[in-house]
């Protein structure tokens, strides 16, 4: 019975919500605040690729909360993820595991330097070429996720994730404080925006993506070897029984 | 020294990210660095609230250097300004209070304080922003930060209320964006103001899946029955000061969210009862439930609950008067029931199941906390010269004036109950003997100092109503006057 309400409720919530979405007329222009931006990016801000500039500087703010939001997920994970054993091993049960094959090992140890140069381009190009922080970062993510799944006994350093976790958001938060400094918004761009199309185009737009991209990254990359690493807690209740 | 409206979110997260570095220099300024944050916050909240107050006019913080309807903004105005500086004060007082909480080592010290300060930034930024998806994303910050505070104590309830308020919470997540999408897909912007002023030309059917969608997902952070089932479950597994931060700053956020949404962006004139009919029920629900616990932190997490009852019913209700009484309530709840969390929290300090049994006998060995929870205790009932008193005066007021006299008898019939396990407590606290022998934590004078302030401020504005009545008649206006605040945010709107 509960099952049949249950079904019949989502029916009826799934036609509301299914008929709202279906009528949004897809393909047909109601650009109201988007044609500001297509405007404005390459002419004002000298940013050639627009989703950018939307997401660093019209909406940089929601980026800097996003940015945040991560922080607080790689923050948060260890304090939900743990395990509780009546033993107590030295070693996680996931790194006892036998050693990758020679040749995902050799594999992945040609493949990370490589790994690590595309991500870089593409954050250190957010603003001219599709991509940016949030992909970049990502990618150099799944370079030290090649690692540690070929290499058991390799271990990210955390003392230096944490430094660059932290100067890449005091660098984001700052840059939006110094915009204050010069009398401007917060956010706002204070440098030179230089000529559309070229590296050292669209002023602080460049230099907060390559912060969110180290960001993105040290943070995803601190966020995988946390669950490959779940804390085993002795439960030290149950070990005196 | 400056203060801008800005500076209440961008600080808190450059100090948030700076933490960890602060950290390796030296471990005591882990807990130093966030007291001189809050501290200025506060100092930010008095220049910037006392120059609003002066000139009516509400501040308009442009993000990015785009007028609102292109960039994002901040609207700090008399309405959103006395909710800052509520949360902000209160930040300041809960780090007195944890400043040497005994349970935090430095890693935890590190992981609380950061939270801490990031759920601050992100409870204020909700209320300042004047951007819907802006709040989305602040309302994630509030949302992601709460999680690992409910699991802080790393047990396995702890880590069972904090799933459950993840699933819940990423729903609410999930229905908020939705209706922000069918926002978008209609009217192509999302700033408040702009949406507000041509919500008239959405269609009728997608209006009403929107509004739908966004107030059940408001109304989950705002713990609204029926959708609050996860929130006693995490008031009583966070640590004791983050009650205070859960009734005093999230749960605000949430219904700010919800108020904004039906004040100004929609004109459903039908929402207010909506409103007004969820807080009734939320309200009668959670203190009859609230009247049978065993347990203290879940009786006045269901307390709390009735409290955000209290506040739906006056913000539903419509007319000035009751929004001043929901003013009154909103103070009143920040102020009272962190009062009563942190107090609470030293009685039943050492006891593990928190039981209000346990907490029998602390009136003579901690006198001190015993007086303040019992301030706390007869201010959220209603009774004079508490402040508790006039938010429950103004809604009986405005419930008259609305001529509602079935919700005059149910409220009074209500603060009945609250009465009735409210002063059960008191009486065990004061006039019974501990059967258990537990062993007594005295608090700190840091922690003490903060309870008496909340006591003291609970006392003056219960003695001298009129040091915060023009404030509220201020924000009440401004909340009342949409066209204003559309006018504010987008003065060019009518030549366009």
């Amino acid at each position: 019975m509960k099952r049949i309400i249950t079904i019949l409720l989502l029916g009826v919530t799934g036609y509301f919500v299914a008929d709202a979405v279906f009528s949004i007329p897809f393909g047909v222009d109601k650009l109201n605040i988007a044609k500001e931006y297509l405007l404005n990016s390459p002419e004002e801000l000298k940013v050639a690729n627009t989703v950018t500039a939307v997401v660093v500087n019209f909406r940089g703010f929601d980026t800097l909360g996003e940015v945040t939001v991560l922080f607080l997920a790689a923050t948060g994970l260890g304090s939900i993820l743990f395990r509780r054993r009546k033993y107590h091993t030295g070693l996680n049960p996931q790194r006892e595991a036998p050693q990758a094959s020679r040749i995902v090992q050799v594999g992945g140890k040609l493949l990370f330097p490589l790994i690590l140069l595309l991500g870089a381009y593409v954050f250190i190009h957010g603003h001219l070429t599709p991509g940016g922080g949030f992909q970049g970062g990502v990618i150099i993510a799944t370079g030290y996720l090649l690692l540690l799944v070929s290499f058991r006994k390799f271990a990210v350093k955390h003392s230096s994730l944490t430094w660059v976790e932290a100067v890449a958001g005091v660098t984001f938060a700052g840059i939006g404080l110094t915009g204050l400094v010069f009398g401007k918004d917060f956010l706002e761009n204070f440098l030179p925006t230089g000529v559309l199309n070229s590296l050292l185009s669209g002023g602080i737009v460049g230099i907060i993506y390559v912060a969110v991209g180290f960001k993105v990254a040290s943070e995803l990359t601190g966020i995988l070897d946390t669950m490959l690493s779940i804390k085993v807690e002795v439960d030290e209740e149950n070990e005196e029984n | 020294m400056v203060a801008d409206p800005i500076l209440y979110v961008a600080l808190p997260l450059l100090t948030a990210f700076l933490l960890p570095i602060i950290g390796k220099i030296n471990k005591e300024l882990i807990r130093i660095v966030p007291g001189l944050l809050f501290a200025f916050l506060v100092y930010n909240s008095i220049a910037l609230f006392s120059k609003v107050s002066a000139t009516h006019t509400p501040i308009i913080v442009e993000i990015a250097g785009w007028a609102p309807p292109i960039g994002i903004n901040l609207v700090y105005s008399s309405f959103t300004g006395f909710i800052a500086t509520i949360i902000s004060v209160l930040a300041l007082l809960v780090w007195a209070y944890s400043y040497k909480f005994k349970k935090l080592e430095f890693d935890n010290s590190l992981k609380y304080f950061v939270l801490l300060m990031l759920v601050t930034a992100g409870s204020i930024g909700v209320i300042l922003t004047g951007d819907l998806f802006n709040q989305f994303v602040f309302l994630e910050i509030v949302a992601l930060s709460s999680y690992p505070l409910v699991a802080f104590y790393r047990g396995r309830n702890g880590a069972e209320a904090s799933f459950k308020y993840l699933l819940v919470g990423g729903f609410a997540s999930l229905s908020i964006l939705l209706g922000i999408v069918l926002i978008y897909s209609q009217l192509g912007t999302l700033n408040m103001a702009d949406i507000a002023a041509h919500i008239d030309e959405m269609p009728r059917n997608i209006k009403i899946v929107s509004f739908t969608l966004l107030f059940l997902g408001f109304a989950i952070e705002a713990e609204m029955f029926p959708l609050n089932g996860w929130a006693p479950d995490t008031y009583s597994q966070a640590p004791g000061p983050i009650g205070a931060v859960f009734a005093g700053m999230t749960a605000k956020a949430g219904i700010y969210a919800l108020i904004r949404m039906i004040y100004t962006i929609f004109d459903f004139s039908g929402a207010f009862e909506i409103l007004l009919i969820m807080g009734v029920i939320t309200l009668v629900v959670s203190e009859g439930i609230a009247l049978r616990q065993e347990n203290l932190k879940r009786m006045l997490a269901y307390s709390s609950l009735g409290q955000m009852g209290l506040l739906m019913i006056a913000f539903g209700i419509n007319t000035k008067t009751a929004v001043i009484a929901g003013m009154l309530i909103l103070f009143n709840h920040a102020v009272i029931k962190s009062l009563l969390f942190l107090s609470s929290s030293f009685l039943v300090y050492n006891s593990k199941d928190k039981l209000i049994k346990d907490a029998y006998g602390m009136g003579k060995k901690l006198p001190l906390t015993a007086i303040l929870f019992g301030i706390g205790a007869f201010a959220i009932v209603g009774l004079p010269p508490f402040s508790g008193f006039w938010g429950k005066l103004y809604l009986l007021m405005a419930s008259a004036d609305a001529n509602l006299l079935g919700l005059i008898a149910l409220i009074l019939a209500v603060s009945v109950i609250e009465i009735v396990y409210y002063f059960r407590v008191v009486n065990g606290v004061y006039f019974k003997k501990s059967k258990t022998e537990i062993e007594v934590h005295k608090p700190r004078w840091n922690a003490s100092l903060a309870m008496i302030i909340l006591a003291a401020a609970i006392i003056v504005v219960g003695i001298y109503p009129n040091i915060i009545y023009d404030y509220l008649v201020n924000a009440a206006d401004t909340l009342l006057d949409k066209a204003s605040y559309i006018s504010h945010v987008l003065p060019n709107l009518a030549s366009n």
